[in-house]
C-alpha cells in the first residue's frame, strides 16, 4: 500500500487521537516541569457569616490572589522548575533515609510508593488468575452439552457487561457492615468479621472483584479460540497416547498463545490504571493506586486548589511504568509484524 | 394497582414538565429571562430550585461534581450559569477569582424579606445570601440512655463514659457512630475537634500550626472513639452512619444536623421517635462545642448582563420564600423567615447558639490545602501505622509541599 | 469431540459441570441480589438478615406483597415469555424483515417485544391476578414483599427516561463514529507492512494506557471556555463544548480508538489480502476495493468490535460525569448522583432500582448478539 493511501485510511482516526489524547498528553508532559501559581497578596478582610440568630463578623489577614484589572482574571506566573514536581511525588530523600536506616516499611508510608506497591501487586496477581479462570470456564463450557452453552455463555458474560460502577457497588453491599455475605461468613466461622476494617481483606475483595469482572472477557475470547483448535492435531496427539493434561499443555495452550498474549496486554493496561475499585470499595485509608493518586491531586478542594504539577508528574510516572510493563508482550507483536507483514 | 400507579407517575412527571415550561403554579410572577443554576444536590437545594422552577424559564443543575465545575463555569465569559449554590467552603474560589458580583443594590431592590444574618458580607459588600446553616449535633437514643440511667453527655469525656456503659450493657452493636471515611469526612472530624481544644490552624506566615499540644489532644480524642465504633469506621460516611442509626445499630453520634430528619422517616427508620438531639459535646471544660458552623447560600455570577443578574436575584428571592420553607420545614435548619424549628433541630440550634460559640468553618485557600492534607494523612494514624506525633509532622510536611505549589508559601 | 477416544470419564464431567454451576452462581448472584434489593422498602433492602431481604416483611406490611398464586403464574408467564423470545421472536423477525435490514429488524423487534412485555407483565397481569387473589383464599394471601415504587419514582418523578435517551444518543454516536473511523484505520494498518504502521499501533496502545482522569481533567477548562477560544475563528457561531453530547462522543471515540483499531486490524489481517489485490488488478482503487470487496465480509468483526464500543459508551462514568451538564446527563452519572454526600437510604434504593434498569438493555444486547460475538471472535477479530 502506498504511503498516501495508507495515510488517508488512518487520518480520521489519527486526527482524533492526536486531538484528544496526544495533545493533552503533551500538555501534561510540559506541565510536569512547570509550576503555575497565582500572584498572592495579603489583605485585611472583614467577613460576616451567619449563626442561627446572629451574625459573627471577623476581621483577619487573608492571603488572596491578585486580580488583573484589565482582564478581570487572576494574575498567574508560570515557572520552569525542572524535576521538582517529580521529587515531590517520589520523595526520594525519605526513601533513601528509610533504606539507610533499614526501615523498609517506612517507604510504604509515602503515597507514591504505597500506590505503586498496590498497583503492581494488583496487576501481577490478577493477571494469572484472569487467564486461568477464563481458560477454565472456556474449557468447561466447551465441555458442556450443546443445549446448555447458550444460557451459560449469557450468564458468564454478565459480570463483564455490567456497568463497573454498579458492579463494584453490588459487591461492596454484599460485604460492608452486616452485608448478607459477611453475616453468612460470620455464622460459619463464629467470628465477628469486618471486611472493610483492615487492608488485606479489602485487597482480597478487590482482587476478587477484578477477576469476577474481567474473567468473562478472557473466557469469551478463549472460547472463540477453542472453536478453531485443529482436530487433526488433537487426534494425532491422542493416538500418540498423550494424556488429557498433556493435550491441554502441548496442543491447546500453544494454539491459544496469541490470545493469551492479547488478554495479558489488555489486562496489564487496564489493571495498571486501577481506579474504580478504590472508589467503589472506599479503600483510600488502606490501599491506593497510581491513577487514584493522580485523581486525588486533580480533585479540587473546597477552596478550588488543585495540584496540577504533581498530578502531571504522577501521570507521567504512571505512563513510564506502563511502557516498561508492555515491552515484554509487545516484543512478540513486533516479531509477528516483521514476519507476517503483507 | 400497578397500572394506576404508573398512570399516576406519568401524570406527576407530565405536570412537572408543564411546570418547568410554562405553567406558573405557585409563583408570583412570570420569569422571562432564561436562567440556569449550578449547586450541590441535597434536599434543601432540591426544595429551593423546585420553588424557583415554578416561575418558568429556569434550569437547575444539581451536580455532585459542582465543586470541580463551578470555578471554571463562572470564569467563562459569559458565565455558563447565572446562579450558583455555595457553602462557606466552596465560595472561596469564586471570591478569589472575582467571578461573583456584589449584591447590595439587588438586596435593596428585592431583599425586603431577608433577615440581616442571611447577608454574607466580605469587606462590607454583600457577596452571598445564606439560606440555611448546618453543623454537627449529638444524636442519641433516648430510650437506651433512660434504661441505663445515663445523663445527656455535654463533653467528649462524658461521651466516652456513656459509651463504656452502653458497651458493657451490650444493647447495640456499636456505642458510637463516627463519620470517619478517609478523605474529606475524616479531615472534617479533626477540623471539628482541634479548635475545640483551643488550637489555631495557621501561624501568621501561612505555615500550619497543627503540630501542637491541641493537635495531639485532638488526635487522641479521635482515637478514643475507635473501641466504641464500627471497625469499618474508615469507610463510613454520614449516609452510612445515618443508616446504621436508623437500623438501631448505634446509640449516639455527633452527626450533621441535616441528617436529623431521617431518624423519624418511618419508611427507612426502625427508631422513629426514639432519637433525641443535643448540642455537640465540648472537647474541654469551658470550651466551645467541638464543631464548626457552615452555611449554604446563593451567589450571582459577575460575567453576565445586569438584566440577567436582576432577573436571577429576583428568582432566587422567589425560591427562598416563606412558602417554600413551610413546605420543607424539616429539610434544613433554615435561616429564611417562617421556619419553625422542630424537636429534631434542637441540638443544632443549641450548638449554634452556645457560648462560647463554635467557630465558623474557616474558609481560606490555606484551609482547603490543609483539609486535603488532613484527609490523606490521618488514616495512617487511625489504622495504627503511625503515632500521633509522626502524623502531625506528616500533615505539616504534606501541607507545606502543597502550599508551596499553590504559591502560598515561599 | 465426539469420537470414542475423547470420551471423558464421569469424574471429569462432574467436576467440569460443578465448576460451571459454581461459576454461574458467582457470576449472577450480585446482579440477582441488587435486583431483589430494588423491589423492597428501604428498611428491608438493607436488612441484616438475608431472609428478611428476600421476604421483605416491612414491604409486605406496607401492603405490597405477592401471593403464592402471583408467584406461580408470574413465573410461568416469565418462562414462557423468555422462551418465546428465543424461539418465536427470531422466526417472526426473520419472516417480517427483508434480509438486508435484519439488524434493524432485530432492533425494532426487540423494542416492540419489550413494550408488549411491560404492558402485559406490569399492566394486564396484576389486574387479573388481583381479581383471582381475592377469591383464592390462602393461596391468594401475600407471602413475599415486593414493591415497584422505586422504579416508579426513578422513571416517573425523577424523569430517568431523559437520561435514558441521552445515554442512547451518546452510545449510538460512539458506536457509529468509532466503527466508521476505526474500520478505515484498521484496514489501512492491516494492509500496510511499513514500520510506521507498527509504531502507530504501539503509540495507540500507549495512548490506551494513559489514565483517563488525567485526560478528562485536562479537557474541562477548554470545553467550558471553547466559545471564547474559538470566537476569533468561528465568530458568533462558536459553540460551548461543555454539555454537548457530540463533544463527549468525540472524546469517547478518541479514547476508544486504540482498542477498536487494534481489534479490527487483526480481523482484517485474517481476510486474505489476495481478495482485495484481485479487485485492484481489476482496476479498483484501494478505497473501492475496500468498499466492494472487504465491506461485505467484515460484518462479524465489526459487530463484535461495535459491541465493545457500545459497552464503553454506555458504561462510561468519568467522561460523561464531568463534561455533560444536567440536561444532557447520561444514566451512569445520574445514578452516581444518588450517592453523593447528602443522600438518604431511600435515595440509595432508588439508585439500585435505576442500576437494575440500566442493566436491562445490556441483557437484551447480549441475548441478541451473543452468537455474533462468539462467531466474530472465532472469525479472527482477535489474533494478538
Amino acid at each position: 500500500m502506498k504511503f498516501k493511501t495508507f495515510f488517508w485510511f488512518v487520518a480520521p482516526s489519527l486526527f482524533m487521537m492526536i486531538l484528544f489524547i496526544a495533545a493533552p498528553l503533551i500538555s501534561v508532559f510540559i506541565q510536569s516541569f512547570q509550576i503555575t501559581q497565582p500572584v498572592m497578596q495579603q489583605i485585611e478582610v472583614e467577613t460576616c457569616t451567619p449563626g442561627f440568630l446572629t451574625q459573627t463578623c471577623t476581621t483577619e489577614l487573608k492571603t488572596v490572589p491578585v486580580i488583573d484589572e484589565a482582564t478581570g482574571k487572576t494574575q498567574t506566573t508560570t515557572a520552569w522548575v525542572g524535576l521538582e514536581s517529580y521529587r515531590n511525588v517520589l520523595q526520594m530523600d525519605k526513601v533513601w533515609a528509610a533504606i539507610g536506616s533499614g526501615q523498609f516499611r517506612d517507604i510504604l508510608q509515602i503515597d507514591f510508593w504505597k500506590a505503586l506497591r498496590f498497583t503492581l501487586t494488583f496487576t501481577l496477581l490478577t493477571l494469572p488468575l484472569v487467564v486461568g479462570v477464563g481458560l477454565a470456564i472456556a474449557l468447561a463450557v466447551n465441555n458442556a452439552a450443546k443445549s446448555l452453552r447458550g444460557p451459560v455463555i449469557f450468564i458468564s458474560l454478565l459480570p463483564f457487561i455490567i456497568t463497573p460502577v454498579i458492579g463494584s457497588l453490588s459487591i461492596y453491599w454484599l460485604f460492608v457492615g452486616d452485608g448478607i455475605l459477611t453475616t453468612t461468613l460470620e455464622r460459619w466461622t463464629g467470628q465477628d468479621i469486618a471486611m472493610f476494617a483492615q487492608s488485606w481483606t479489602i485487597e482480597l475483595l478487590m482482587y476478587f472483584y477484578r477477576v469476577w469482572h474481567v474473567a468473562p472477557f478472557a473466557f469469551v475470547i478463549f472460547y472463540a479460540g477453542l472453536q478453531t483448535v485443529n482436530m487433526d492435531t488433537l487426534e494425532s496427539a491422542i493416538i500418540d497416547g498423550a494424556s488429557r493434561f498433556e493435550r491441554l499443555r502441548y496442543v491447546i495452550v500453544p494454539h491459544l498463545m496469541p490470545l493469551i498474549v492479547f488478554i495479558a496486554l489488555i489486562h496489564l493496561m487496564d489493571c495498571y490504571r486501577v481506579f474504580e475499585e478504590i472508589i467503589g470499595f472506599r479503600s483510600e485509608a488502606h490501599v491506593i493506586s497510581l491513577q487514584w493518586l493522580t485523581f486525588d491531586f486533580l480533585t479540587p478542594d473546597d477552596a478550588g486548589n488543585r495540584a496540577i504539577s504533581r498530578a502531571s508528574a504522577s501521570a507521567m510516572l504512571t505512563m513510564i511504568g506502563i511502557v516498561i510493563l508492555l515491552i515484554l508482550p509487545l516484543r512478540r507483536t513486533w516479531r509477528d509484524h516483521k514476519g507476517g507483514a503483507h | 394497582m400497578y397500572l394506576k400507579k404508573l398512570a399516576l407517575a406519568g401524570a406527576v412527571s407530565l405536570s412537572g414538565m408543564l411546570m418547568s415550561t410554562g405553567a406558573y403554579a405557585a409563583c408570583a410572577y412570570e420569569n422571562t429571562v432564561p436562567l440556569k443554576s449550578l449547586s450541590a444536590g441535597f434536599e434543601a437545594w432540591k426544595a429551593v430550585t423546585d420553588a424557583m422552577a415554578e416561575c418558568g424559564n429556569f434550569e437547575a443543575e444539581l451536580d455532585q461534581e459542582f465543586r470541580t465545575k463551578q470555578p471554571a463555569a463562572f470564569a467563562a465569559n459569559p458565565s455558563l450559569y447565572q446562579i450558583g449554590g455555595v457553602s462557606n467552603g466552596t465560595i472561596t474560589p469564586l471570591l478569589n477569582a472575582g467571578t461573583i458580583r456584589p449584591l447590595d443594590d439587588l438586596v435593596a431592590k428585592y431583599g425586603q424579606n431577608l433577615a440581616p444574618n442571611q447577608l454574607i458580607r466580605v469587606d462590607g459588600k454583600i457577596m452571598a445570601v445564606a439560606m440555611m446553616v448546618n453543623t454537627q449535633h449529638l444524636m442519641y437514643r433516648e430510650d437506651i440512655f433512660n434504661d441505663l440511667g445515663i445523663e445527656t453527655p455535654t463533653s467528649w469525656d462524658e461521651v466516652f463514659a456513656a459509651a463504656e456503659k452502653i458497651k458493657a450493657a451490650g444493647v447495640v452493636d456499636y456505642a458510637i457512630g463516627a463519620t470517619m471515611k478517609s478523605g474529606w469526612n475524616l479531615a472534617q472530624e479533626f477540623v471539628n475537634m482541634y479548635p475545640g481544644f483551643g488550637g489555631q490552624f495557621f501561624n501568621g506566615d501561612n505555615t500550619t500550626a497543627v503540630n501542637s499540644d491541641a493537635g495531639i489532644k485532638a488526635l487522641e480524642t479521635m482515637a478514643k472513639t475507635l473501641p466504641y465504633a464500627d471497625p469499618e469506621v474508615l469507610v463510613s460516611d454520614s449516609t452510612y452512619v445515618q443508616q446504621q442509626f436508623q437500623q438501631g445499630k448505634i446509640a449516639m453520634s455527633n452527626l450533621w444536623a441535616s441528617r436529623g430528619g431521617a431518624m423519624n422517616d418511618a419508611n427507612e427508620s426502625s427508631v422513629v421517635g426514639k432519637v433525641k438531639m443535643a448540642a455537640a459535646p465540648v472537647a474541654m471544660e469551658g470550651g466551645a462545642p467541638a464543631t464548626t458552623l457552615w452555611w449554604d447560600g446563593v451567589v450571582i455570577a459577575a460575567n453576565i448582563s445586569d438584566e440577567e443578574a436582576d432577573a436571577a436575584f429576583r428568582l432566587v428571592m422567589e425560591g427562598m420564600d416563606e412558602e417554600m420553607v413551610k413546605a420543607n420545614n424539616e429539610a434544613a435548619i433554615w435561616l429564611v423567615g417562617g421556619y419553625e424549628p422542630g424537636p429534631l433541630a434542637a441540638g443544632a440550634i443549641a450548638t449554634a447558639t452556645a457560648t462560647p460559640a463554635a467557630p465558623p468553618y474557616p474558609s481560606t485557600t490555606q484551609m482547603g490545602l490543609l483539609h486535603t492534607s488532613l484527609g490523606n494523612e490521618l488514616p495512617a494514624f487511625l489504622t495504627g501505622e503511625r503515632d500521633a506525633a509522626a502524623t502531625l509532622v506528616a500533615i505539616e510536611e504534606s501541607y507545606t509541599t502543597a502550599a508551596k505549589e499553590a504559591g502560598i508559601l515561599e | 469431540m465426539s469420537s470414542k477416544a475423547t470420551a471423558q470419564p464421569l469424574s471429569l464431567k462432574i467436576a467440569s459441570g460443578a465448576f460451571l454451576a459454581f461459576w454461574c452462581v458467582l457470576a449472577a448472584f450480585p446482579i440477582f441480589w441488587i435486583a431483589v434489593m430494588s423491589v423492597k422498602s428501604p428498611r428491608d433492602a438493607f436488612a441484616a438478615s438475608a431472609w428478611d431481604v428476600i421476604t421483605g416483611p416491612v414491604t409486605q406490611a406496607a401492603g405490597n406483597g405477592l401471593s403464592v398464586l402471583d408467584i406461580v403464574i408470574g413465573l410461568a408467564f416469565l418462562v414462557y415469555a423468555v422462551r418465546w423470545a428465543f424461539t418465536g421472536l427470531p422466526k417472526l423477525i426473520a419472516h417480517l424483515s427483508p434480509p438486508a435490514w435484519i439488524v434493524l429488524g432485530w432492533l425494532v423487534g426487540a423494542a416492540v417485544y419489550a413494550v408488549v412485555f411491560v404492558l402485559l407483565f406490569f399492566g394486564l397481569l396484576p389486574i387479573i391476578l388481583g381479581a383471582v387473589n381475592a377469591i383464592a383464599g390462602p393461596l391468594g394471601t401475600p407471602i413475599l414483599g415486593l414493591t415497584t415504587e422505586h422504579y416508579v419514582a426513578v422513571w416517573g418523578e425523577n424523569a430517568f427516561y431523559e437520561n435514558f435517551i441521552n445515554s442512547m444518543i451518546v452510545t449510538a454516536g460512539v458506536v457509529t463514529v468509532s466503527l466508521t473511523v476505526g474500520t478505515l484505520a484498521g484496514y489501512g494498518l492491516a494492509r500496510s507492512g511499513s514500520n510506521l504502521a507498527f509504531w502507530l499501533l504501539i503509540l495507540a496502545l500507549i495512548f490506551r494506557a494513559l489514565p483517563h482522569s488525567v485526560l478528562v481533567a485536562g479537557y474541562l477548562p477548554w470545553f467550558i471556555n471553547s466559545a471564547e477560544i474559538l470566537r476569533p475563528i468561528f465568530g458568533e457561531l462558536s459553540p460551548t463544548l461543555y454539555g454537548q453530547p457530540w463533544a463527549v462522543i468525540a472524546v469517547l471515540v478518541a479514547i476508544n480508538q486504540p482498542f477498536t483499531i487494534w481489534m479490527l486490524r487483526s480481523f482484517f489481517q485474517n481476510i486474505p489480502s489476495e481478495l482485495d489485490e484481485a479487485a485492484r488488478v481489476d482496476g479498483c482503487s484501494h478505497f473501492q476495493a475496500f468498499r466492494r470487496v472487504i465491506m461485505p465480509v467484515m460484518w462479524p468483526g465489526v459487530i463484535t468490535t461495535g459491541l465493545f464500543s457500545f459497552l464503553l459508551g454506555y458504561n462510561d462514568f468519568l467522561v460523561t460525569s464531568l463534561l455533560l451538564d444536567a440536561q444532557n446527563q447520561t444514566m451512569v452519572p445520574a445514578i452516581a448522583g444518588y450517592f453523593n454526600r447528602e443522600t438518604t437510604t431511600t435515595d440509595q434504593v432508588e439508585a439500585v432500582a435505576a442500576a437494575v434498569s440500566i442493566t436491562a438493555p445490556l441483557f437484551l444486547l447480549v441475548m441478541v448478539f451473543q452468537r455474533q460475538i462468539v462467531s466474530g471472535l472465532t472469525a479472527g477479530a482477535v489474533k494478538g
